[in-house]
């Protein structure tokens, strides 16, 4: 990653972000892994924020381990755990070792994760985190105090292209474009017709704001229809759960790095939107394989 | 009204462990619409308590309207059971917090000078509102009502997440909230609503983060007594 995440947004590279899940416990040598061998092969590696609600190691101390191995990360950062002192705190922390780009999300719900019982906090929305950024980066705090050595936060936000209704989400993305971000990354998504009229819709309020679609890795016809039944915001059509069912025993991951490679292909070659990030949750190592299998990577 | 549910017997006789004799207080507001301290509830408890060998010195069910946390109302009651109240190892309330406070500290304590073991016999679980059956919350008392804004719907209460500004990634296919099946995503229902009164404009203008200040506890109000002749 020789370039920041904020000069490749600024040129015309088709952009690959990819993400990190932080470990449960002290074992950070699987992460150290995954870094070294994707830090080079892709433009910026995401920390998830105690993903699903599930307690982890925090997407702050994963970012930091980016930077320790020179890459360039995204610091995913959730309303969920923290008030707007902590995220605040953090987001002065997290720019003082060098992280520069924030990744601003709701956050799941706590009753999908495993303390259900804790209090949610969520004392500001995704909305009002990226304006909290830009007041940061102004170089006041929430109260209007002055910052004794500010910020520059790159900001990037989430959108679910598919929904239904549609125009409930349309209308909170149209907000988040208000408040001001530089980058935009997508639920996954497996229809790209549907993926078009988002990027359409986008483009024709904001032109500059950068769009990477969602690339969710298959590993399973299973895992697709469970997706599909469980996961509010992605679809993965009939055809790609049939392609998956028929892989041969033994090679679903194979076929799911292959669905997942003509994606990539199809959107960087018919130019769908700016760049892809890729959610290979759990199979981080197969992502040099699904870049190859999109002919970004050499075989 | 405050929805309430009644505790497990068992927790409630863990209580009143050590203590003989007991007055039962329950509630002619909220405690007899959920059926937590109505005048059958008070019945059936000093039953209950008669056969786990307690002596009730008085089971006192208010008449239906007659709210236990209005303490001119408590005050009134409790005054015809003074001797028992004074003569009791603890008091039981079937009524929602609220009225267990107010009875501890403006009657036991101030009116009558006591310091009674005071006991709940249900567990509140919010203020709601609907009936004559099914009840929903629907407003958190935030201190900065919203709905003008928000086509009478409320996001910090019907929201699982309290969002303001939108719904978040996780309704479902069917328009309903992810983290409650049951229940319609707020958000869509806000949208729908407000696309039919033809005020969609309302939902693109970002709202301000929450001034939670306003919902620092304890809050307390002073008012001009109301005259009940």
């Amino acid at each position: 990653m020789a370039k920041s995440f904020k000069e490749v947004l600024k040129s015309d590279k088709f952009i690959i972000t990819t993400e990190i899940g932080p470990v449960k416990g002290t074992n950070i040598q699987k992460m150290n892994d995954n870094i070294k061998n994707l830090k080079d092969k892709v433009d910026a590696l995401n920390a998830t924020d105690n993903q699903s609600a599930v307690m982890r190691y925090p997407s702050l101390g994963a970012c930091l381990l980016v930077k320790e191995h020179c890459g360039e990360p995204i610091f995913q950062i959730t309303c969920r755990d923290r008030n707007r002192l902590a995220i605040q705190a953090d987001l002065l922390f997290a720019f003082s070792r060098g992280i520069e780009n924030v990744l601003c999300l709701t956050g799941d719900s706590l009753k999908m994760g495993d303390h259900p019982e804790a209090k949610p906090v969520y004392d500001i929305d995704s909305v009002q985190l990226i304006q909290l950024v830009h007041t940061l980066n102004s170089g006041k705090d929430l109260s209007g105090n002055n910052l004794d050595g500010g910020v520059d936060f790159c900001i990037g936000a989430s959108a679910t292209p598919s929904a239904d209704p549609i125009e409930p989400q349309l209308i909170k993305y149209e907000k988040k474009l208000k408040a001001g971000i530089d980058f935009i990354q997508t639920q996954a998504i497996y229809d790209l017709d549907e993926l078009k009229r988002f990027v359409s819709y986008s483009r024709n309020i904001n032109k500059s704001v950068k769009i990477l679609a969602g690339i969710v890795l298959l590993v399973s016809a299973g895992m697709a229809k469970w997706m599909n039944e469980n996961i509010p915001g992605i679809i993965v059509p009939q055809n790609l759960i049939d392609e998956m069912a028929e892989a041969p025993k033994g090679e679903g991951l194979l076929k799911g790095i292959e669905i997942s490679g003509n994606l990539i292909r199809r959107i960087k070659d018919e130019a769908i939107c700016d760049g892809i990030h890729i959610m290979a949750i759990g199979k981080e190592e197969k992502v040099p394989d699904i870049l190859k299998a999109a002919g970004i990577l050499e075989v | 009204m405050i929805g309430q549910v009644k505790k497990p017997i068992e927790e409630i006789l863990e209580y009143l462990d050590g203590k003989k004799k007991i007055v039962i207080y329950g509630c002619g507001g909220c405690a007899t619409v959920f059926h937590t301290g109505g005048e059958p509830e008070v019945k059936e408890m000093a039953d209950i308590l008669t056969k786990n060998g307690k002596e009730v010195l008085a089971a006192i069910a208010p008449p239906f309207g007659e709210f236990t946390c209005y303490a001119p109302w408590s005050k009134q009651r409790m005054s015809n059971y003074k001797n028992q109240i004074k003569e009791c190892d603890a008091v039981l309330m079937l009524c929602c917090g609220d009225g267990l406070q107010v009875v501890r500290e403006y009657v036991l304590e101030n009116e009558f000078g006591l310091t009674k073991s005071i006991y709940p016999s249900t567990n509140p679980i919010g203020h709601m509102g609907g009936g004559p059956g099914l009840f929903r919350e629907k407003c958190i008392q935030c201190g900065e009502c919203e709905l003008g804004k928000l086509s009478g719907i409320c996001p910090m209460t019907q929201c699982a997440k309290g969002l303001l500004n939108g719904p978040c990634g996780g309704t479902r296919k069917d328009g309903r909230c992810e983290v409650n099946p049951d229940s319609d995503c707020a958000w869509v229902s806000i949208y729908k609503r407000l696309k039919e009164l033809g005020e969609l404009d309302k939902m693109r203008e970002i709202m301000a983060p929450k001034d939670w200040s306003k919902m620092q506890r304890p809050r307390q109000l002073e008012v001009e007594p109301l005259s009940l002749k």
